[in-house]
């Protein structure tokens, strides 16, 4: 199955600042990968620039070996022809044609055979068991039938790429975690290169073998789930992913540690970061990087407890240091009060540090993000040069 | 330069081919009469020769504006008619829209019997030609003395009706008010249903009466409808001609419309064209006034819809002689017409109404110049004149309707489709434009562009396509409208998908535009249909002897006085109309209230 290669992809609309800027994606053949990123980053945009339902203001796409979009060229491949099957976040079903009719539709566009047409809808039905529904219409089936009779007609066509645009948004939570699972099955039985878009962030970490998170048309990081997590690229890329939030502490670097309001993190004094004493620094430490104490010791910092936050499982605490307020999860009982007053040790396990352009002086990966303020919205200053691009992908 | 037209190929879907096609079209169709329509009044025609000193014909003058405006006759001419038109034209819609709004409210908001029958009937007088009442009106009412045989009403009770009563302004006014009415019953009537009974409800827990409810909740939200019901039926009222030629001919009391019909056969083209004008900018200021009154209200009619309905008010002791008056008045505009045109048919000596005086002579008698009115003319049903007139209505309503469709279909596609830009609004614009020119001065237009070959177009007068194009142009607003509110209606993933599936653009239309929105689009065809059928104004410029209509004939017979052969023709179209409307709502679901886009 293929792989799919965006090569400086740049769509504008009209009167607006561009949907997608200069994209650079190579989607990897038979992933599952994600499009994350907030409402109106560009997810959509680029996905139906893929499909082809969208023409790219400048660029290229290849998918597999065949390039499907070249403006240089002239070339842009019919949508039908490039091998790829969309299923729409309102599922786009035909209402006046019943369950069958729908998933044939394609085939019958196609002119395959009555016998073949038949055999391929009942197998795909069957399937994803909607088998029972064939002759119903659409408007007589519940939200997850009818998502998997978006999926059904997509599937039957035998598509090499799977497009997915939030497809689970539209269901309760029970049902996403069913079908969840049912997507990944489906990944894994046809072997598709699948281009999933989300903006639910936990469905991007634990569904994706790669994900490609956006922020106002740019690309700021791409990589494997856990990769993203424990190394993200800049302060936006931290700052999206992870429930709850990360913690992000301006300190100073002072003899090979970061310091913030008497906390300290040793960040090893030379080296990956060549941070200069006095430097102003960020820090990003996730909550589950940060520990509870009742007694005093060096680099801990003393806090006061705000609030406990129960959820069963864990213990969430929130705890003001100086002016910033930090959430602590912790997996034992210590027994803590609101109002006490406690220490905090941090143990960051990768070490996230960001400059003050936002971007990381930690990650391995995407070390050519773009600067990402986190207080700042807006679209980021991008000043890449080629060379750059290339130095850091050797 | 090179990436310019690469783009530019690479964006030729077919929305932005159909955009380039029609624009071509329709500028030409639409935004260039209006050019030549303004020429002519500058220009002499030939009879005009001899009125104007020294003057060639095809010259440059400005003697037409003079004449009209300043000159000695300019108040019959012109100032008269204006008055009448805008008299008749401003009290027909009050009363119009007194009728239809009341009996929306009772259909819609009360417990009166009988809804089902009287909101079908309600609608038939709007599908009958305009004129019908106009001819049963004469049929019952006209005098002897300038009628030359006395009305039913007459020949029965003796008393003969004064001049004032039988002809001019008041039964005018009276029948064009009974024929819009149904605008005002299908429009209100929507916008009263589509009020969320939430609103009230909210109102009602706050205290406030059913009067204040009705006065602060119920009437803002009808509001646009009574404006949009108020300026359709007066712009209607505009340009309107059957009616007031047939009425108003007899006391030589004329509207603007029938006085541009009479000076442009007569001799006096340009002073035809000038009236035209003037209608075409009375009509674009009710537009502009429809814009500015009522664009940024409409926007919440269509919010609700989706909620329970109001509970209905009890007419308590009001129930039974409301159900009998409002059946006894739909009886009095639609089977009392009718009949006294059918009895009309079977007199054989006219003005005398007596068992005696039966014969079908008038359907199915030979030529004869003895029997009856001595016309020589055969009967309608053997009349080949006739009935070859009537071949060519049909013929044309179902070209028209078909072309209107799939013209409605295209258009709205492309305007929906490339919603958002400039080339679409004007799309959309360009094909609203003819809703504006009151029809008898579409039709002189059309006759001003079509009379002489024009570069690569050739003269089309006199020939059964120029009745198609004016016909298509004239509904072409109603069948836009359709086509863009039954593609609003579907979105454009459901199109997508079938493009992912590699379907073509016409699989496309064929397999899920189409039959998504069939009642929409049918309708849509089913109001130019109706319209070809009844149309006498737009096309009575355009006719010729050779391509006569069953509606334009009727004219001709009316001339002569032969009643009972107009009204027999009159009654065919109505019981076409009547079917067709009947029909097509059983089997395809059309809904006439859709087409007029309320
Ligand atoms: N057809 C269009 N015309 C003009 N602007 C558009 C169009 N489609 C999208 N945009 C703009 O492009 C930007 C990206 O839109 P897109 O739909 O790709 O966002 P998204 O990431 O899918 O967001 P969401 O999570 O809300 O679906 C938005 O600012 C949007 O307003
Ligand atoms: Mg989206």
């Amino acid at each position: 199955m293929p792989a799919i290669v965006l090569r400086q992809v740049t769509k504008r609309f009209a009167g607006g600042p561009p949907a997608v800027r200069d994209l650079d994606l190579t989607i990897p053949d038979a992933s599952f990968t994600t499009l994350l990123g907030p409402s109106g980053c560009g997810k959509t945009t680029t996905l139906r620039m893929i499909a082809g339902l969208e023409l790219p203001t400048d660029g290229e796409i290849d998918i597999g070996e065949r390039n499907v979009f070249s403006l240089a060229q002239g070339r842009s491949l019919a949508p039908a022809k490039r091998g790829l099957g969309l299923v729409f976040q309102s599922y786009a079903l035909w209402p006046h044609l019943s369950v069958r009719q729908n998933i044939a539709f394609g085939l019958e566009v196609q002119k395959v055979n009555r016998a073949e047409t038949k055999r391929r809808v009942e197998a795909v039905a069957e399937s994803l068991q909607i088998d029972a529904y064939l002759e119903r219409y659409t408007s007589e089936l519940s939200g997850g039938q009818q998502q998997r009779v978006a999926i059904a007609r997509v599937l039957v066509m035998r598509p090499d790429v799977l497009l997915l645009d939030e497809p689970l948004s539209n269901l309760d939570a029970k049902l996403r975690m069913d079908m969840r699972a049912e997507l990944k099955r489906l990944h894994a039985e046809t072997g598709a290169t699948v281009i999933y878009v989300t903006h639910d962030q936990l469905e991007a970490l634990t569904m994706s073998t790669h994900i490609a998170l956006m922020r106002d048309g740019v690309l700021q990081q791409f990589a494997p789930p856990l990769e993203l997590y424990a190394q993200p690229a800049n302060r936006f890329a931290a700052d999206f992913l992870g429930n709850p939030r990360i913690n992000l502490l301006e300190g100073v670097v002072e003899a090979g540690a970061i310091v913030s309001h008497g906390l300290r993190v040793q960040v090893g004094g030379d080296g990956v970061l060549a941070a200069r004493p006095g430097e102003r620094l960020t820090i990003g430490l996730r909550a589950e990087e940060l520990r509870l104490e009742r007694e005093g010791g060096s680099g801990r910092a003393a806090v006061r407890i705000l609030s406990v936050l129960p959820t069963g499982a864990d213990w969430y605490y929130r705890v003001g240091l100086g002016d910033a307020v930090l959430t602590v999860r912790d997996d034992r009982h210590p027994d803590l009060r609101e109002g006490e007053q406690v220490w905090l040790v941090a143990a960051p396990n990768p070490l996230k540090v960001f400059d003050e352009a936002g971007r990381s002086r930690t990650a391995l990966s995407g070390r050519d993000a773009p600067a990402a303020a986190a207080q700042a919205p807006g679209p980021a200053p991008i000043e890449r040069r080629e060379s750059e691009r290339e130095e850091a992908r050797a | 330069m090179i990436t310019a037209v690469r783009r530019f190929r690479l964006q030729l879907t077919p929305q932005r081919l159909f955009a380039a096609l029609f624009l071509l079209v329709l500028g030409y169709l639409v935004v260039v009469p209006l050019g030549v329509m303004l020429q002519e009044t500058f220009t002499v025609h030939p009879l005009e020769r001899f009125q104007i000193p020294g003057a060639m014909t095809g010259d440059f003058t400005t003697a037409h504006w003079e004449r009209t405006f300043v000159g000695p006759h300019s108040y019959a001419f012109f100032y008269r008619p204006l008055i009448n038109t805008l008299i008749i034209a401003l009290s027909l819609s009050l009363l119009a829209l007194v009728i239809g709004g009341g009996l929306a409210w009772l259909v819609v908001r009360t417990n009166l019997p009988f809804k089902g029958l009287i909101s079908n009937a309600a609608i038939i007088p709007y599908v009958m030609p305009s004129w019908t009442l106009a001819l049963a009106w004469l049929t019952l009412f006209k005098n002897q003395r300038i009628g030359g045989q006395p009305g039913i009403f007459q020949a029965v009770t003796g008393i003969a009706t004064p001049d004032w009563f039988a002809y001019g302004l008041f039964p005018i006014t009276i029948t064009l008010a009974l024929h819009y009415f149904p605008f005002g019953f299908m429009l209100i009537g929507g916008a009263i249903r589509n009020i969320d009974a939430q609103l009230e409800e909210s109102a009602e827990l706050l205290g406030a009466s059913r009067a204040t409810i009705l006065r602060r909740v119920v009437f803002p939200l009808v509001l646009p409808a009574i404006f949009s019901t108020f300026l359709l039926t007066f712009s209607k009222g505009l340009g309107t001609f059957g009616t007031p030629a047939f009425l108003g001919g007899p006391v030589r009391e004329f509207v603007l419309s029938t006085s541009l019909y009479a000076n442009l056969i007569g001799q006096r083209p340009g002073i035809g064209y000038i009236a035209a004008v003037v209608m075409i900018a009375m009509g674009v200021l009710v537009l502009y006034m429809d814009h500015r009154i009522i664009g940024a209200r409409r926007s919440f009619v269509t919010i609700s819809g989706k909620g329970a309905r109001a509970g209905l008010v009890d007419l308590g002791r009001w129930r039974t002689p409301l159900a009998v008056l409002v059946l006894g008045f739909l009886f009095s505009v639609i089977a009392v017409p009718i009949g006294a045109l059918a009895v009309d048919t079977v007199m054989l000596r006219p003005g005398i109404y007596n068992l005696q005086n039966f014969s079908l002579h008038y359907w199915i008698g030979e030529a004869s110049l003895a029997i009856g009115l001595g016309t020589g003319e055969p009967g309608i049903l053997r009349n080949s004149q006739l009935m070859g007139a009537l071949g060519n209505t049909m013929r044309l309503a179902v070209v028209v309707a078909l072309v209107c469709g799939v013209l409605g279909m295209l258009i709205g596609y492309t305007v929906v489709r490339l919603r958002g830009t400039l080339v679409s609004r004007l799309l959309d614009q360009l094909s609203f434009l003819p809703y504006l020119m009151p029809s008898i001065a579409l039709g002189s237009i059309f006759l001003a562009l079509f009379a002489i070959a024009r570069g690569p177009i050739p003269s089309l007068y006199g020939t059964f396509w120029l009745l198609v194009i004016a016909c298509t142009v004239s509904y072409l607003p109603y069948a836009v409208k359709a086509g863009v509110n039954a593609m609003m209606q579907i979105g454009p993933e459901l199109e997508e998908a079938a493009i992912m599936s590699g379907a073509s653009w016409f699989t496309r239309m064929r397999r899920v535009l189409f039959p998504l929105q069939k009642a929409t689009y049918f309708s849509g065809m089913l109001l130019p249909f109706i319209s070809v059928t009844r149309e006498l104004s737009l096309l009575i410029l355009l006719v010729t002897p050779a391509n006569q209509l069953a509606t334009t004939i009727t004219l001709r017979y009316t001339d002569r006085g032969w009643y009972p052969y107009t009204n027999g023709m009159v009654l065919m179209l109505v019981i076409i109309v009547i079917t067709s409307t009947i029909v097509s709502r059983r089997l395809m679901k059309t809904d006439l209230a859709k087409g007029l886009g309320g």
